[in-house]
């Protein structure tokens, strides 16, 4: 290829970054301004420079390098051929994408967006529903997620918000201005001295701002748990948009980010969007799902931040390594909490083996599978 | 490659930094399209030290600015020398000039205490490098503060005005992706990703940075470090690991690697207990062998 080809095909490059944007990747007309740019700083001739060019100014985090690679791939060989410009270049992408057509199999999966969606019916219908959790149904705050009325989801929404006003109330290293702060704002008071000829009367102060406390919360969404799922889901979703700072992920035999998909949205868009993620209701392997997380997220949790788990802990993976990768989970958090639905029957023992090499690394192991159980969560949820 | 690609990877290779094509064509590029470039990596694969080394090669001034939690505009941009205004104040207490000249000469440059932004900013000379490092540690605040201040290079200040770049810097920021970087800091960057360097690459490193070091025990050293890498390790090894173990080899006067040697300086690359019991275990398993192949 020469320069001559390709700017007489800059128009190839428009598509490409339009196909890079359906990819998902942030490839906005500011970028291709920029791309076109550096068409003009680089040698053409070298296939590796026009490589990583683009893919310096294209991309903007290591994770997208293999989808830049496959679809710069695509583009160069195009160019080699020297075919005629193709306008389906971004869907002829889109059809060979990873994500399965929804179509058949979105009725198989049958998973916990399922459940999410049909809320309101599951509500009428509850007593179909077989608890694993041998649920103490007599008391009316302790009834079980099942049978949620339009109060209780309510007194989600408020709990939500309680939990997130706590998490903000730890200082932090900023300062601002305060009348009743601790320590002299010297810039301010200079300022004000000015008045009086640069006598210093009036003092101004200072003190500590609140320090926002993250959360992690990894959603066991396998057979067993969908119920429960549900319920933190909701919950999550609600904290998620009382603006706190909650990272959201489920796993049964894989985990996934579903931040994206719960925030800023309406709850329905939220549903609609859940359907697409995979891997509902299926089996558990907890183990590989945290180290999963640990290899790929766990820039997302420090000392300021709290994970909790909610799962059954029913494990078909090894012991040694849900250990392991609780272990290196633990050591990055400032707080482990695992909620596990089945500890509200007075005769449940953590004994299945993944529990058992569990409860070392854990702060805090406490029931969660009503209401109640919600409202008890929220004075742990402070480091 | 572009004439200016070379070039650049020559001046790198002379302040003993072994670099690749990726990131000479990084630093071209961001020098030529006049953006910030955004390094992220592992620790310890020589982030930081590109951005020194380019300085370095340029011959023009390193700016450092390390981030970290509660980092904020009066530590990063300017502040006010307080004590010196107090004292301006009560010196001319007596002097008949009215609040106003007072305030016009307490709120001059004088009095200003420049912090690493603006110094980068007010550079007469030549484009100073500037490098922000460890960018994730600060927090969304000073993000957003920074985003600013690389989109215009001018910064105001309320009591003086407008201050523009007469000669913009060149930015490098660097992260450890400890915390997610906003979508807007980064599309503002050209990215760069630094990895593990392979076995040759490495080998380079050592002997470019330990040059005293011998054949054998470089090639050993190098692949045991890399062998090391695909443990599993809580704290993998980085280059400076490489290179402090190197270093402390050579001090030692040891020749070649034996098992002894080994653990007894495992400490220079392995940093916590569990890694060293894991690597003391595999590479007891190992030794003989890697140590054949090595040389």
């Amino acid at each position: 290829m020469n320069s001559k080809q390709l700017e007489s095909n800059l128009p190839e490059l428009v598509l490409f970054c339009r196909a890079l944007r359906e990819e998902g990747l942030c490839a906005t007309p500011a970028e291709t301004i920029a791309a076109a740019r550096t068409l003009d700083l680089i040698d053409l001739s070298d296939r590796e420079e026009i490589f990583l060019s683009l893919r310096g100014i294209l991309t903007s985090c290591v994770e997208e390098f293999e989808r830049f690679e496959d679809l710069f791939e695509r583009f160069w060989n195009r160019f080699d051929n020297a075919k005629p410009p193709q306008r389906d270049f971004g869907s002829e992408n889109r059809s060979t994408s990873r994500r399965p057509p929804r179509s058949s199999q979105e009725q198989e999966r049958k998973g916990l967006a399922f459940f999410l969606e049909n809320w309101g019916a599951s509500r009428t219908d509850a007593n179909e529903i077989n608890l694993p959790a041998a649920g103490n149904t007599a008391a009316d705050n302790e009834k079980d997620f099942s049978l949620f009325s339009a109060e209780d989801l309510e007194e989600i929404g408020r709990l939500a918000r309680r939990i997130v006003r706590r998490l903000y109330s730890r200082p932090s290293r900023r300062w601002k201005l305060s009348p009743r702060g601790s320590r002299v704002n010297p810039r301010a008071s200079i300022r004000a001295a000015m008045k009086t000829g640069g006598e210093l009367i009036e003092l101004s102060f200072r003190r500590r701002k609140n320090k926002k406390t993250r959360l992690v919360v990894l959603c066991d969404v396998s057979g067993s748990m969908d119920i429960y799922s549900r319920l933190l889901l909701q919950f999550v979703y609600a904290i998620q948009n009382s603006l706190a700072r909650v990272e959201t992920f489920v796993f049964s035999t894989s985990i996934e980010r579903i931040t994206g998909r719960l925030k800023n949205r309406t709850y329905e868009l939220a549903l609609e969007s859940l359907r697409e993620t995979r891997g509902w209701s299926g089996g558990t392997l907890i183990g590989p799902s945290i180290s999963g997380f640990n290899s790929k997220w766990s820039r997302l949790v420090d000392r300021r931040t709290i994970v909790v788990i909610l799962s059954d802990g029913w494990d078909t993976g090894e012991p040694e390594e849900l250990a392991e990768s609780l272990s290196g989970l633990k050591r990055r958090a400032g707080k482990l909490i695992w909620l596990n639905p089945l500890l509200a029957n007075p005769e449940y023992q953590p004994l299945t083996r993944g529990m058992q090499a569990a409860l070392p690394h854990i702060d805090m192991f406490a029931p969660l599978h009503n209401l109640q159980s919600l409202r008890a969560l929220e004075c742990h949820l402070v480091l | 490659m572009r004439e200016e690609v070379r070039r650049i990877r020559e001046l790198l290779e002379q302040q003993a930094y072994v670099t690749d094509a990726a990131v000479a064509t990084s630093l071209y590029l961001a020098m030529a399209l006049a953006k910030p470039l955004l390094i992220e990596g592992p620790a310890g694969v020589g982030k930081t030290e590109i951005a020194k080394v380019l300085a370095a090669a340029l011959s023009t001034r390193l700016i450092r600015l390390q981030c970290y939690e509660g980092l904020d505009a009066t530590t990063a941009l300017y502040e006010w020398n307080y004590s010196k205004q107090i004292l301006h104040i009560k010196l001319q207490e007596s002097a008949p000039v009215s609040v106003e000249e007072k305030e016009a000469s307490i709120f001059s440059e004088a009095f200003l205490l420049k912090r690493p932004l603006l110094e980068a900013i007010t550079d007469q000379t030549r484009s100073p490098v500037l490098l922000i490092d460890e960018v994730d540690r600060s927090d969304e605040e000073f993000e957003a503060f920074l985003l600013e201040v690389l989109s215009e290079f001018q910064i105001t200040i309320p009591e003086i005005g407008s201050i523009a770049a007469t000669h913009r810097p060149h930015v490098v920021l660097t992260s450890n992706r400890s915390r997610e970087l906003s979508d807007a800091l980064r599309r503002r960057c050209l990215y760069l990703w630094i990895d593990y360097p392979p076995f040759e690459k490495e080998l380079r490193i050592v002997r470019a940075r330990v040059p005293s070091i011998g054949e054998a025990l470089s090639s050993e050293l190098t692949r045991v470090i890399q062998n090391s890498r695909t443990l599993g390790l809580s704290k993998v090894p980085g280059v400076a690991e490489t290179i402090d173990w190197a270093a402390s080899l050579v001090a030692l006067n040891a020749g070649h690697l034996d098992i002894d040697v080994v653990r007894e300086t495992m400490g220079c690359f392995l940093k916590d207990e569990s890694d060293q019991q894991k690597f003391e275990r595999e590479i007891s398993r190992r030794f003989d062998e890697m140590a054949g192949s090595g040389s």
